[in-house]
Parts: structure tokens; C-alpha cells; sequence
């Protein structure tokens, strides 16, 4: 196997590598600015210098040459090395920072070039503390400058199209960004404008940066120059709690990790995965962290007398209980949500085929033209296919309006079935509607009863994608019945570890006051007298993997460790597009 | 070292003929008929590859700077497999102090043209560009109807004088870039793209104009192929020096009488260069010269004694060839004025794509501007000469060691004049 040297340890490998990747893959570092291992490397930075070199083998012997010492004979480049656009040959010799002064030096001068005409605002930049100039100059950069003339001054605060901003100053002209319009997005919508040190990016005269995926741009950014118009001077990194989840605004299912300070869910990034993602998401999912935030659903509401007034816990369960008691079971309709994870689906569904009512019925929610080929499909909703696996029925949007129409009570989990007009408001006049509900919505306007449910970022559970992967969300967010300092699954931010009792703060109105919808069908059995206990969405998956086959071998640590499982779905019923 | 025989040398790029950029006053005095020979004369040429073979005999060594044998450059090219393939000829010439491939747009477009074609040939090529610099606005539109006139007269086109060989020729003008004229970034501009050089490998005859092999050469250079397919490699070799051996135009400029270009073998002392134009402005005393073009270190005139125009005697005394545009400095020359010139000349064309060119160009200006300004003191002097080592050999083109070696040579060889200007300052002070 072809074999190379490391800073004098000996490595393997098959096929190709980009040095620098490999360096990386094997846990060592190596600078680099312009690099991103999902686009082409242009060397540009000049950053990620390293010392190559090949051993000389013996055309007859195929042998390793030796000199009069006994030591084998390296045949070095005549110049340094970028890494990221050298391939790994057979026999070839690196020398990193770690081990040869000269790359050190020669890493150290390329900083304090980039250095000089960066405006070292990090004080006031959104990108401190994730930075990767900021990071790699206290690693590897010069302990001060030598340039003592003015600074090239460039556009400052230029909003390059409705969610991005540039400072040019701050830009070090990778073309990270520029590329990802060219070989990502395809928009081409970036270019590097003028010469020398008075280039940056810019869009064409009078064109606005409007691409559909911009906001990458601003995560690929290793400098403040991108900066997200919508995020801007909201908060320090430091000050976030990162967590994994999954975008549940589209069925493609991208993971995401969602942001959080003081219960409020700031941004949304994406999070890498090479089956569904890769290093990206839209700009249209990166807005839902509003949907966590605004116009939630705190404690349950019933009608009273055409009003609605807030209700408590109890009541509401028991409303719920005497209705399902004194309705003809014929007469109910319970209607599952693909916007709902699979977990929550199972528990209502678990409850009601317990009670024999009619078993729960769903209709996917399809919004043709939002598919671009690419990280959005037609489906908007995260869990069509969780639906379809768990053996739901699925009715088109007259035919669940039909059997709503035969319907006197009505119980709707998670799905706006009035907005997205499924049924009119008129229909639902004359029967008992209870809905489980994350947010206000014209459908839990009109409902008789409402019961607040946790969001995805509320509660750990999980959401099969249009491809039939299917993946799992964090507790990124505190609800009025949680807590992070106990909760060993929630993240744990700088602030948690490191920070005093004086800077990290709670405001309780952030904290929304519902509860995941196991923990209510436990109460409405409880009720009903039926025996449910439901702990948490892992235990509720391995009691799905267990009862249904589609979901065997599904648990959240197998999740967890392949991020996300792909199950068989059957092809007609895949709306990716 | 044996001189060279220079003053009995007859031009061959530029004679002395009259309105020989029309094409019948070209074939009237011979044109053409290397052109002739290599496609119809299958006796003297086994086809494309013996044209190679001749060319890499001669020795032409690249007149654009580099000096790399022309017929081997060609030789890498791999073997056709019926896709297009290009010869990219490179007119940008920008480089301060070289003006010798618009006097062959202007006086002899033919030799060239029919250089190029003899190349196309020989590499099996099927679209020739001539990449002009756009301020050669005059010589562009020269070069197009030159061009056209061998469209209309059957040397360019479709089988040509009756052979099998076809080819297009087109002419496409820079817009004011020097960093078009490095090979890659020349080939980017030609697809329409910013010019930015590529990185290398792959190279161009792998992978060059929209990723099909291509061949760069000068326009010089390709000039020069008419004459060796006319008179033979041994002709071209027993030329000038014997390492760098064939005519060279020298592109002399600065404080001389006449500057101008001058075709003469390679190989002509330094001395007599200057004395060809005209000897030094004024009576004035030489101060220095560099040699071809500002970004090969300069000499200064002490060093002079000896040295003649080809790359290994420049070698000796630490500069090179280059392009051959020689600039002369009489002794009134400041040569903190002339480096900052320069400094700023590749400050301003650095195309900003590597951190140590588009960084260090602009650091290196403004310091120099600040000495020159008697504002430098002379620890600015060491910083400079750190920083051209911090840019040196760490960029993906060579104008990054463009750009360095000016500012290193000159302060190395006129240190006392820098530090000068710096103490005068310390001394007001004080």
C-alpha cells in the first residue's frame, strides 16, 4: 500500500488525498484559510505551507535509495508547498509546523501579510470567537506587527442583498464565497472586484446577492466580512449553546445546529452530513428559528362560550377525556401530522387505537415549486415518510376533508390544516375541534380546545426526511418543565463551563409553557384509565423498533453515532425532487 | 568569452524594407515560403514532428522572460486525439522597460503570423489566439488586418495551400492587466475570466485553454521559428551567444540618445548596447541598467565590465535576460525614486489573488514612499529586505518574486543611497 511520511511518522492510505485533508483526517493541523473540502482549492491564502519531499526509489529495485550512511535519500521541492492542493504520492515526505522551522516562519510571515490591511476589529466583529484568522493568529501568527503605515480602506457595512453584509476591510480574498456561488449554488452571483490589496467580493452593478443559499457564504466566511444582516451584533458566540438538530421546515431533513442564549433560539447553522447536507443548508430554513421563538402556545386554551381563556393542565386533559368518552366512536377523527416527529405520531397513535377509536389518518403537505433539486424539496413538511412508515393512512386533501365532515369531534396534531386549507373554518363550525399545537395559527384559532406541544428544539426526537432517512432532534431550548443545569443531554455552552453565576442569565418568559405530547397522552391515559407511560422519545423509538418493522433497528444511539439511518421506503411514495 | 560578431549582423525580425506589414511586399521578399515548405515539402519535413525536432535544435530560448527552449515547450504537448487544441501567443507585453513585440506588429506581422502557423502545424494545433495588450490599440487593429489578408491569400483557413492542415487565427486584446501576461492568467483572460493565474500542475499543454492542451509562446519567440524553418537550426544556433543563441530585439530605453528597439544576435555587451543607442543622454556618466525589464535586478555600472546581453553572463553578476528591455540610468538617476517607481507599478497590477503578493506589493510601496519622502529610517530598509523574502517563492505566479527582486537587488546595490536618504532625516531631527 502506497505509504508517506508525516513529520516522521509513517501513514497509509488508498486513493487520493489532498494532503492537507489527510493531515487533518488524522487529527493533526495544519492552517489553511482559502480551503473547504466541499469546493476546489485554489491555494490562494498560501497559508497552509508544509515542507514536501519525496524519498528516491530505485528504478530496478523499486528499493528505497540509501546514501554512504545508510539513510534514505530525499529528493525535497525546490519551494514550500501549499498542502491543500498537493496530492499524496507514494513515498512522499511532509515536514508541518510541528517539526520544521522554516514552514513555522514561513506560516508566520503569510499572517503578518494578511494581517496589515485587516482592520482588527474583533472587539466589535460578529465573527469573534469562531474566527478562524482570529484562531490561527494566536496559534501560529506573529506576536505583533511591523506595519506602521495606513491601511488600505475599503467599503464598510455594504448590504450585498437582503440577508448578507460585507465589510471589505475584513476580507482576505479566499473566494471562499465567490466560489460557492460558482460551484455550489450556481448562481455566480459573486466576484472579486478590482486588483491587489484593493480587491473584495461584490455582486454586478445594480444585481443584488439574492441567491437562495447566500447565508453560507457567511458560515464559509473565515473573517467578519460576511456577516448575516438578521444575526449581526445579536450575539457573542461565546454566549450561545450550540445543538444539533434537524431543519423541520422542509422534508429534505438538513441537519442543522440551532443556537440558543437565554432560551431564545438565535440562528441556525448547518451542520455536515455527507448523505443529506454536506456543509449547507437554505436560507429558508435558517429564518425558522422564529418559529421556536415567536407566537408560541403557552398553556392550553379552551373555547369557553365562543372565548377563549387560558386553561389549566388538568382541565384540559380531562375536557379532551370527557369528550373522546361521550363522542360515538365512529364520529372521531384523529388526524396525525407529518409535520410532527415519528415519536410524538406514535404516542397519539398508541393512545387512540387503545381507546379503538378510528386509527389515525394523514395528508402530506406538498407545496409545488418550493423543490429547487437541490436542499428543498416540494414536501414541507419533516415526517411524511415517519407518517407512511408507522402505517398510517394517507388521504389526499378532500378525502381527510370528507372524513372530517362526517366528524363530531375532531382532534388535529400539529398540522394547520385551515391555514394550508385542507377544511374551512365553516366546516370545523359545528364540531368539537382539539388541537395539539407548537404555535397561533388560524387552525388553533378556531379550535375548542388547545394543548400546547414542545417544538423540535424543545424535545429529543426524531423525523424521516423525503429520502427515508431518518434522523433526530436536541433539547436545545428550556420549556417551564425542564431545565438545563439537570438535563445531561441539553449542550453545555462556554458560559455553562466557564462562565460565573453573574453571566449567564434566565429570563422566564423565554420559556414556553407546554409539554412534549408523550407526556399528555400519559395524562389522557392516565385518565382514561389505560396504561401508558411514556418516558422519553428514546425510550418511545425503542418501543417503535420493536412493534414496528419498518422502524427496526432504529434507536437513538445507532442514530446518533451514523448520524441519522436510512430506511427502505418504497420509491412512488419519495417526493424528493 | 568569444564577442560575438554583432556588428555585421543584418536583422532578419526587422530589415529594412519598406510597408512590409502588407502581405504582398512580405511574399514578395520571400514570405511564406517556410510556410510553403513544412506543409507541401514532404521530403525535407516527415511531417509535424521533424518541424518540432528542427526548433528544438535551434535552441530558441523564450523571449518572453523565462528563456525556456521553444521546441522542447512544444515537444510536451500530448499526442493528438482529434479535440481542439490551442497556441496562445503572447503580445501583453507589460513589463516596464519592453516594447520589442510591437515593432513586429508594426513592421513585420507576417514573420510571425507565419511562425505561428509553422507551430500550429507542428503541434497539430487548430486555433491560434494572439493575445494583444489593449492599450496596442493602433497595433490590434494592424494585426487584424494582417491577419485578414492571410485569410484572403489562403494561409489561414481551411487547408491551407492545398493541404490537410486547417487553422483559425484569432486576435484578442487585453484590457490593461499586467498579470495577463503570466501564461495561465493569460489563458483564464482569453476564456473570458478574471485574470488570475492558475495553479500549476496541471499545465497547459495538460490542461489549458477550456481545459484542452495549449501552448503559450512569445511573439518573438514565434517569429523567430520563420527564420529557422527558412535557414536551418544550424543558422539560428551559430547565432550570437552560444547557450542563448538567435537575435534578440532589444528594447533600449532611458537616458541613452536614441532609445528604441535594435535587432542584434544575443550576446552583445552591455557596453556596446548602449552605445548602438546612441551612447549615454548629455554626456552624462552611466550610473546602472537593468538588463530586461524591471523585474530583473539591476546592475550597477561597476558591474558592467565584460558582461554581455544573454543569460549566463547576466547570471554572473546576479540578473538575467529577461525580455531584454534594457533600462539605462545616467548618474543624476535617484535611485530611491526609480525602486519606489517600480514598487509602485507592481503594487498597482499584483492581481490580488495570493496573501504575500497582495499584501507585501502595497507594504513594499508605501515604505519606500515614506524613505523617499525622508520620512524612512533605516531599520525600513531591513524590513524590506525581510519582506521580499517573506514574498518570494510563496505566491502561485512568479510576480510576487517579480515584484521582490527589484526592491532586494536595488537596496543590496545602493544600500549607501537608501541609508543616505534615511540619516538625512535623523540628522533634521537631531
Amino acid at each position: 500500500m502506497p505509504e508517506i511520511f508525516i513529520d516522521g511518522h509513517r501513514y497509509e492510505f488508498e486513493g487520493e488525498h489532498k494532503v492537507l485533508q489527510f493531515i487533518q483526517d488524522l487529527g493533526k493541523e495544519v492552517p489553511f484559510f482559502c480551503y473547504h473540502p466541499s469546493m476546489t482549492a485554489p491555494a490562494n491564502c498560501r497559508q497552509c505551507m508544509v515542507k514536501a519531499g519525496q524519498y528516491m526509489k530505485s528504478r530496478e529495485t523499486g528499493e528505497y535509495e540509501v546514501d554512504e550512511n545508510g539513510d534514505r535519500v530525499i529528493r525535497w521541492f525546490p519551494k514550500l508547498q501549499t498542502s491543500c492542493n498537493l496530492m499524496a504520492a507514494d513515498g512522499m515526505v511532509i515536514l508541518t509546523q510541528e517539526t520544521d522551522e522554516q514552514v513555522k516562519r514561513a506560516q508566520k510571515d503569510n499572517l503578518e501579510l494578511i494581517l496589515i490591511n485587516h482592520p482588527l476589529d474583533c472587539p466589535i466583529c460578529d465573527q469573534a470567537g469562531e474566527c478562524p484568522l482570529q484562531i490561527q493568529t494566536y496559534k501560529y501568527g506573529p506576536e505583533g506587527s511591523r506595519f506602521e503605515v495606513k491601511k488600505v480602506h475599503k467599503p464598510k457595512r455594504v448590504q450585498l442583498g437582503p440577508r448578507v453584509v460585507l465589510d471589505a476591510e475584513r476580507c482576505i480574498n479566499c473566494t471562499r464565497c465567490t466560489r460557492f456561488t460558482q460551484e455550489i449554488s450556481k448562481t455566480h452571483q459573486l466576484t472579486i472586484t478590482s486588483r491587489g490589496d484593493k480587491n473584495y467580493p461584490t455582486t454586478a452593478p445594480g444585481r443584488e446577492f439574492d441567491d437562495p443559499y447566500s447565508l453560507n457564504t457567511v458560515d464559509i466566511c473565515p473573517v467578519g466580512a460576511l456577516t448575516s444582516a438578521d444575526f449581526r451584533f445579536k450575539a457573542r458566540v461565546w454566549e450561545m449553546n450550540q445543538t444539533p438538530s434537524i431543519d423541520i421546515t422542509n422534508g429534505k431533513g438538513t441537519n442543522i445546529d440551532l443556537w440558543t442564549r437565554d432560551n431564545l433560539i438565535l440562528r441556525v447553522t448547518p451542520r455536515f452530513n455527507s448523505e443529506v447536507n454536506d456543509h449547507w443548508m437554505p436560507d429558508a430554513g435558517r429564518e425558522a428559528y422564529k418559529i421556536f421563538n415567536e407566537n408560541r402556545i403557552s398553556r392550553p386554551q379552551q373555547k369557553l362560550d365562543g372565548e377563549k381563556v387560558l386553561s389549566s393542565w388538568n382541565n384540559a386533559i380531562a375536557t379532551l377525556g370527557e369528550q373522546i368518552e361521550d363522542t360515538d366512536n365512529a364520529k372521531i377523527v384523529v388526524i396525525a401530522s407529518p409535520h410532527a416527529s415519528v415519536e410524538e405520531n406514535y404516542a397519539l397513535s398508541k393512545y387512540t387505537n387503545l381507546l379503538r377509536l378510528n386509527a389515525p389518518v394523514f395528508t402530506s403537505h406538498i407545496e409545488e415549486g418550493t423543490g429547487d433539486g437541490f436542499l428543498l424539496s416540494d414536501d414541507v413538511a419533516p415526517n411524511t415518510n415517519g407518517c407512511r412508515l408507522l402505517g398510517f393512512k394517507e388521504l389526499d386533501k378532500s378525502a381527510i376533508s370528507k372524513e372530517i365532515q362526517k366528524a363530531e369531534l375532531v382532534i388535529i396534531l400539529n398540522d394547520n390544516l385551515v391555514d394550508r386549507s385542507v377544511v374551512s373554518a365553516d366546516q370545523l363550525k359545528d364540531k368539537f375541534v382539539a388541537v395539539f399545537a407548537t404555535n397561533n395559527s388560524e387552525t388553533a384559532e378556531i379550535a375548542d380546545l388547545v394543548i400546547p406541544i414542545t417544538t423540535a428544539a424543545e424535545h429529543a426526537a426524531s423525523y424521516v426526511n423525503v429520502d427515508g432517512r431518518i434522523q433526530r432532534t436536541y433539547r436545545a431550548k428550556e420549556t417551564k418543565y425542564t431545565n438545563r443545569r439537570i438535563d445531561l443531554e441539553m449542550s453545555e455552552g462556554r458560559l455553562d463551563r466557564y462562565g460565573t453565576n453573574f453571566d449567564n442569565w434566565v429570563t422566564e418568559d423565554n420559556k414556553i409553557d407546554c409539554m412534549p405530547m408523550w407526556e399528555i397522552v400519559n395524562n389522557l391515559a392516565d385518565a382514561a384509565g389505560l396504561d401508558i407511560n411514556f418516558k422519553d422519545g428514546r425510550e418511545i423509538m425503542d418501543e417503535i423498533a420493536s412493534s414496528v418493522s419498518n422502524f427496526s433497528g432504529v434507536s437513538f444511539a445507532a442514530m446518533d453515532e451514523q448520524a441519522g439511518i436510512q430506511l427502505s421506503i418504497k420509491k412512488e411514495t419519495s417526493t424528493s425532487k | 568569452m568569444s564577442t560575438v560578431d554583432w556588428k555585421n549582423y543584418t536583422p532578419v525580425l526587422l530589415p529594412d524594407i519598406k510597408d512590409l506589414h502588407k502581405i504582398d511586399v512580405y511574399t514578395k521578399n520571400g514570405g511564406y515560403k517556410a510556410l510553403k515548405s513544412v506543409l507541401t515539402d514532404k521530403k525535407k519535413w516527415e511531417g509535424p514532428k521533424a518541424v518540432v525536432e528542427e526548433v528544438k535544435k535551434a535552441n530558441i530560448r523564450g523571449r518572453g522572460g523565462a528563456g525556456f527552449n521553444a521546441g522542447l515547450k512544444w515537444s510536451f504537448m500530448p499526442p493528438a486525439d482529434g479535440g481542439p487544441r490551442y497556441l496562445a501567443c503572447n503580445g501583453d507585453e507589460s513589463e516596464p522597460g519592453t516594447f520589442k513585440d510591437r515593432k513586429i506588429f508594426e513592421y513585420n506581422p507576417h514573420v510571425f503570423i507565419e511562425g505561428a502557423l509553422i507551430a500550429a502545424y507542428a503541434m497539430e494545433i487548430t486555433t491560434i489566439y494572439v493575445y494583444i495588450r489593449g492599450e496596442y490599440k493602433t497595433y490590434i487593429d494592424m494585426m487584424e488586418k494582417a491577419i485578414s489578408d492571410a485569410y484572403d491569400k489562403g494561409y489561414i483557413g481551411k487547408n491551407i495551400l492545398g493541404s490537410k492542415f486547417s487553422v483559425d487565427f484569432y486576435v484578442h486584446s487585453g484590457a490593461g492587466a499586467y498579470i495577463c501576461g503570466e501564461e495561465t492568467s493569460m489563458l483564464e483572460s482569453l476564456e473570458g475570466k478574471r485574470g488570475y493565474p492558475r495553479v500549476k500542475p496541471p499545465f497547459p499543454a495538460q490542461k489549458g485553454l477550456w481545459g484542452r492542451p495549449t501552448t503559450i509562446n512569445n511573439i518573438e519567440t514565434l517569429s523567430h521559428v520563420t527564420g529557422v524553418i527558412n535557414n536551418g537550426a544550424e543558422w539560428f544556433s551559430s547565432i550570437g551567444a552560444p547557450t542563448h543563441p538567435g537575435p534578440v530585439l532589444y528594447g533600449i530605453s532611458g537616458h541613452v540618445n536614441n532609445p528604441g528597439v535594435y535587432e542584434l544576435p544575443s550576446g552583445v555587451p552591455v557596453l556596446d548596447l548602449i552605445e548602438v543607442a546612441g551612447g549615454m543622454r548629455n554626456g552624462k556618466k552611466l550610473k546602472a541598467v537593468i538588463p530586461g525589464g524591471s523585474s530583473t535586478p539591476v546592475l550597477r555600472a561597476d558591474q558592467l565590465d565584460g558582461i554581455t546581453m544573454d543569460s549566463d553572463s547576466l547570471r554572473t553578476v546576479g540578473s538575467m535576460l529577461g525580455t531584454a528591455g534594457m533600462v539605462v540610468m545616467d548618474e543624476d538617476t535617484d535611485m530611491v525614486d526609480v525602486l519606489w517607481r517600480i514598487a509602485h507599478f507592481y503594487h498597482h497590477e499584483s492581481c490580488g489573488q495570493c496573501t504575500p503578493c497582495r499584501e507585501g506589493t502595497g507594504w513594499l510601496e508605501k515604505i519606500l514612499l515614506k524613505i523617499k519622502n525622508g520620512d524612512g529610517e533605516v531599520r525600513d530598509l531591513d524590513l524590506l529586505l525581510d519582506l521580499t523574502t517573506q514574498m518570494e517563492g510563496r505566491t502561485i505566479c512568479a510576480l510576487a518574486d517579480a515584484a521582490a527582486w527589484p526592491v532586494r537587488f536595488t537596496i543590496n546595490r545602493f544600500r549607501d543611497e537608501f541609508e543616505a536618504r534615511c540619516i538625512k532625516k535623523a540628522h533634521a531631527v537631531a
